[in-house]
């Protein structure tokens, strides 16, 4: 690219205090609906017996929301390592697609910038910096993408994930058993809210059904977590089988 | 407060999911993913959400079917936070009255 050397000087005459502030604005709205995710996901970390300490250590290190619902579902004494590292995997394998997105963006930056700023992409933080940097490179501005912006909408999501994730895991074993109370359908709902946010017509859709039908059978006849391996993987299959007609 | 076996599960979780956050941009930022590639990728996610859940979709107590079906309707229509609050009320109510 020929462009490349004009954005070499960093942020030439753009302070990035007012930058990080226009990313604090923009990922304010989305913050308060993660909230009640970090309190159920906390409370329900604490019923499997995962510490005080523990909590913030999984959803700070790992910080991402899907893949720890997943793993909490599947947590057990002791937990099945590469089970859960697996499905952790599959989960965020999306994240793979994202960063290749945002890569054109990120050519401005040395990597020893981008890739800290990499550990805190999330789906709303991507959104918000791909979109930004969109935006700014159609009406020309250089950089196309403000590192302090896209810090400004990320920071803030990873450090009200990990409070009320810890407050859920404090606060959580009070209510006691959350299944008596229902509190477990608090799962089926936040995924079934993630995959609506997914969904993109019956046809996309269909290696989710054949996920559901084999994990379903799985479950039922095969003892142990296989179901959630068995489910995924043919769903793949099905979406590598399905897509030359999608 | 810490458990071993925990401890090395999450270290083991950070790492793949820190790999999936720059692999993206190391390994495919000078490659086009096939259409195929593509599309078993976009819908792996979903794969995944759905098999965790599926034994709920095949539980023995009709109680926390129905919840579970008020809870589908819900999401197709509401965002989180009512979703999962109705989610709640409908099996914990549910599961006094049927079960």
């Amino acid at each position: 690219m020929s462009t490349t050397q004009a954005y070499l000087p960093q942020q030439a005459g753009e302070k990035s205090s007012p930058e990080f502030w226009r990313g604090i604005v923009s990922c304010t709205p989305v913050l308060l609906g993660i909230i009640p995710y970090a309190l159920v996901l906390g409370a329900q970390a604490a019923q499997k017996g995962l510490s005080v300490v523990e909590v913030p250590l999984m959803t700070g290190l790992n910080f991402a929301g899907g893949s720890e619902f997943a793993a909490i579902q599947l947590w057990s004494s002791p937990p099945h390592i590469l089970l859960i590292v697996a499905i952790t995997f599959l989960v965020n394998s999306r994240h793979l697609l994202m960063g290749a997105a945002l890569a054109p963006f990120l050519r401005q930056l040395p990597k020893r910038k981008a890739l800290p700023a990499l550990f805190f992409m999330c789906d709303e933080s991507w959104a918000l910096g791909l979109a930004d940097g969109k935006k700014r490179a159609s009406v020309g501005m250089n950089p196309a993408f403000s590192l302090p912006y896209y810090l400004g909408a990320a920071l803030p999501f990873y450090l009200t994930w990990v409070i009320f994730t810890t407050l859920g895991a404090v606060f959580g074993p009070v209510l006691g058993n959350v299944e008596a109370y229902g509190f477990d359908m608090a799962f089926p709902a936040v995924f079934l809210v993630l995959l609506r946010g997914m969904w993109k017509g019956i046809a996309r859709a269909r290696p989710w059904l054949v996920s559901l039908v084999v994990a379903a059978f799985t479950y039922l006849f095969v003892p142990g977590a296989w179901y959630v391996a068995a489910g995924a993987l043919s769903g793949l299959v099905a979406a590598y089988f399905l897509s030359c007609d999608a | 407060m810490i458990d071993t076996a925990s401890l090395l599960t999450i270290v083991l979780m950070a790492t793949v999911t820190y790999l999936t956050r720059i692999g993206g941009y190391v390994v495919l930022r000078n490659r086009t993913l096939s259409p195929r590639a593509t599309a078993v990728m976009e819908a792996a996610p979903g794969c995944v959400l759905i098999s965790v859940i599926a034994p709920d979709f095949v539980s023995d107590n009709p109680a926390d079917l129905l919840a579970l079906a008020i809870t589908f309707l819900v999401a197709t229509r509401l965002s989180m936070l009512p979703t999962v609050l109705i989610g709640i009320a409908s099996a914990g109510l549910l599961r006094h009255l049927v079960g």
